[in-house]
């Protein structure tokens, strides 16, 4: 999937664009994230207390009391060591595994394969950047896009594999398909949405497959569009959504020690 | 228009149990493993996925952007009322924690939302309001005189003054369920184990309170937890031996975290206690027992407080004994239905689950049902007699003191 990338002079423009959108998406995720954190502040610290009187939510409370319940003992026993937690149960979502290894093979490949294309679509803008402000590399942005075309190629198949599993599931397992609603229809809707994109932006330049006969003129409006909907929502949108798994799951897991 | 005040606050419920509502992924598990869902007839409101999303839906409205923006949206009181029904439908089994692909400790969340709605007014649920009074009053839930305590205590069961171990019995087993306690108390006779009780000095361990989330209603499990802890200190314990799952999960986890230190003496489960011997070659038996026996955990002692082999491990070295398992075991059980102040509140719903769980056990083929719990074993007999069929129902205690050659029969004056 290629980065959007404002490489030659007539896109200097969308380069400027780019760069005013990534910031409006950051802000926007960090008020949500402020918001999530003083609801969650909103809170007690400890068993069986109450919220002082007239106190607001704080995110600082939330994050005093989340950091007490990692590093307390566990009344229950049940506790594991913070390491294997992070390991086992939040990278490698063992307790996915335990419970269903179609979909821990689902979610695994979308959380490689999106964490993995996130990654390199970070190494790309910091060459892009380094560029910008004249550090010489070995090599140029567009020779970098070329080096990384092969891992963005099979990371974005491994997601593309893991999402299509998933909306098949939801969408041809009765039982799944009536649980589902609207919070987890737009998670798994966008991050197929952005994955096409990518895919179609990336086939149009190339030619190769996803191009759906269109013309490579295309390709820069093409790939604008994928880099605005992925930032707007993989990071703007994460607060506000069922994204927010992405941080509230590991805090959760973590806070009780890799669960019972 | 928007209240100004949000409809609901945030007692009792901490910051990261709130962020837990929205790590829950909707994975659908616990909902498929929930025992009074299942016995409900699948009522949408039981599963705890529904509970989560729905407190979930409160805190955005009342704290959430829009909140923030606009003002709280208002949660009307019918809904609340809904939501209490709800969440006191469930025996606190954890099983939903157990298979929680998020890891949330679910148990808690729930005991929260109780306490956090009574001390609104909504609930508990039914007869469970009365738990506080009682218990205040009497020092158990049955109403009965505390100086009976110890009325069931048969001629020949020698009780110390002053020991190192102290039994605490339970209200279950000392006022209802007496055959267990005297399987209990003549098994350490015969096994030479000098003992004593607390007699009118034992208040109700509080459990009842705790999971039903009145455990502010007077600060009762607080001072019952110091009463309990300085009478037993009185007698001059280093142990002190439960035979009841509820007693000791609640001696063993909550009388810690409710006066804030470690208990200055070790609780363990009777089952533990005679593993240990078993394995010393303490423990000569004298009848076997030829039967097939299979085992129920009790969710407050395997569950939620890891104890699964003990009672297997004693079990199979009763000579005679066919050991089977039946489904849903050890951290995957499936509940009796009585906890979680089930049985008291929705009885009906409590007969549904021990029902099920009785078919489990009818499964195997076995002779026994067996548990470590005198709760379960009052609504696992309920289930079995609904079900009009032929299995008996017995504690771990009785079988092992029916191998020592031990009479459990209660007299019929008693
Ligand atoms: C360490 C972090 C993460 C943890 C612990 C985690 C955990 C989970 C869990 C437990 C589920 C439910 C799976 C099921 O239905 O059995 C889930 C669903 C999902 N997760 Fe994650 N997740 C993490 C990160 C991510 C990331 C980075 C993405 C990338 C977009 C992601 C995307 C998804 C999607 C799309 C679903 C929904 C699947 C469906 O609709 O069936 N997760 N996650
Ligand atoms: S604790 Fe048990 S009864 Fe309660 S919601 Fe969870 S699975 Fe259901
Ligand atoms: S098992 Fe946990 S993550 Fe899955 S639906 Fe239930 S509460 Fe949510
Ligand atoms: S668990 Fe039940 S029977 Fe045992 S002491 Fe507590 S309230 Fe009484």
């Amino acid at each position: 999937m290629a980065y959007f990338s404002g490489l030659s002079d007539v896109l200097r423009i969308t380069f400027v664009q780019i760069m005013i959108l990534s910031t409006i998406a950051i802000v926007i995720f960090l008020y949500g994230m402020m918001i999530n954190f003083q609801k969650w502040g909103a809170g007690v610290t400890g068993y069986g207390l109450e919220p002082q009187e007239g106190t607001k939510g704080s995110a600082i409370r939330f994050l005093k009391t989340w950091w007490k319940q990692v590093t307390e003992e566990s009344h229950h026993g049940h506790g594991k060591p913070i390491l294997e937690v992070l390991i086992l149960d939040i990278m490698f979502q063992r307790r996915i595994l335990k419970r269903s290894p179609l979909r821990w093979f689902m979610h695994f490949t979308i959380f490689a394969g999106w964490m993995t294309l996130f990654a390199l679509s970070g190494m790309m803008f910091a060459v892009e950047m380094t560029e910008k402000i004249g550090i010489e590399l070995p090599f140029t942005p567009a020779e970098f896009r070329d080096i990384l075309s092969i891992p963005n190629y099979i990371f974005g198949y491994v997601l593309l594999i893991g999402v299509i599993i998933a909306i098949v599931r939801r969408l041809f397992v009765s039982e799944v398909r009536e649980a589902s609603i609207m919070y987890d229809w737009t998670l798994i809707g966008v991050v197929f949405l952005v994955t096409i994109s990518g895919f179609v932006a990336d086939g149009i330049r190339t030619g190769i497959i996803w191009n759906f006969g269109l013309d490579p003129a295309s390709a820069p409006p093409a790939a604008l569009f994928h880099s605005v909907i992925s930032l707007l929502f993989c990071i703007a949108y994460i607060p506000y959504s069922k994204y927010i798994h992405i941080i509230a799951t590991p805090l959760a897991i973590l806070a009780n020690k890799g669960g019972e | 228009m928007a209240k100004r005040t949000p409809s609901i606050d945030t007692k009792n419920l901490t910051a990261v149990q709130l962020m837990e509502l929205d790590s829950c992924t909707r994975c659908g598990e616990c909902v498929k493993w929930c025992p009074t869902y299942a016995a409900s007839g699948q009522k949408p409101g039981l599963a705890p996925r529904d509970k989560i999303l729905r407190w979930k839906q409160y805190m955005n409205k009342s704290y959430g952007i829009k909140a923030k923006l606009f003002g709280p949206e208002e949660i009307p009181q019918s809904e609340l009322e809904e939501f209490k029904d709800d969440v006191h439908g469930c025996t606190t089994c954890g099983i939903c924690g157990t298979v929680c692909e998020s890891g949330i400790n679910t148990v808690e969340l729930w005991e929260a939302m109780r306490a956090n709605l009574v001390k609104k007014g909504i609930g508990p649920y039914g007869k469970q309001s009365m738990f506080p009074k009682l218990i205040g009053q009497y020092h158990n839930p049955y109403m009965k005189d505390q100086k009976d305590r110890l009325a069931w205590v048969p001629k020949d069961v020698k009780i110390e003054n002053k020991a190192d171990i102290v039994y605490f019995t339970g209200c279950t087993a000392g006022y209802n369920q007496l055959s267990l306690a005297f399987a209990t108390s003549r098994v350490l006779n015969k096994l030479g184990i000098p003992f004593a009780m607390l007699g009118e000095e034992e208040w109700c361990c509080g459990s009842a309170l705790i999971r039903t989330g009145q455990a502010h209603i007077n600060d009762l499990p607080r001072e019952i937890a110091k009463h309990n802890v300085e009478a037993i200190q009185k007698k001059g314990a280093k142990k002190v031996v439960f035979a009841c799952a509820g007693c000791f999960r609640a001696a063993k986890v909550d009388w810690p975290r409710l006066l804030g230190k470690e208990l200055p003496f070790e609780v363990i489960h009777i089952t533990e206690f005679l593993a240990g011997l078993i394995k010393q070659d303490k423990i000569k038996w004298v009848k076997p027992i030829n039967k097939t026996i299979t085992y129920h955990d009790p969710c407050h002692l395997g569950r939620h407080v890891g104890v699964y082999d003990a009672p297997r491990y004693v079990l199979s070295h009763i000579p005679g004994v066919k050991f089977v398992e039946m489904d849903r075991v050890k951290e995957f059980q499936r509940c009796c239905g009585a906890g979680g102040g089930v049985k008291a509140g929705i009885p009906d719903l409590a007969l549904g689950v021990a029902e099920s769980r009785v078919k489990d056990a009818l499964a195997t083929d076995s002779d026994i049902l067996s548990s470590a719990c005198p709760f379960c074993k009052r609504n696992l007999s309920d289930g079995r007699d609904s079900l009009k069929v032929d299995l008996v129902v017995e504690d771990v205690i009785e079988l092992v003191a029916e191998a020592l050659g031990l009479s459990t029969e209660v007299p019929k004056a008693a």
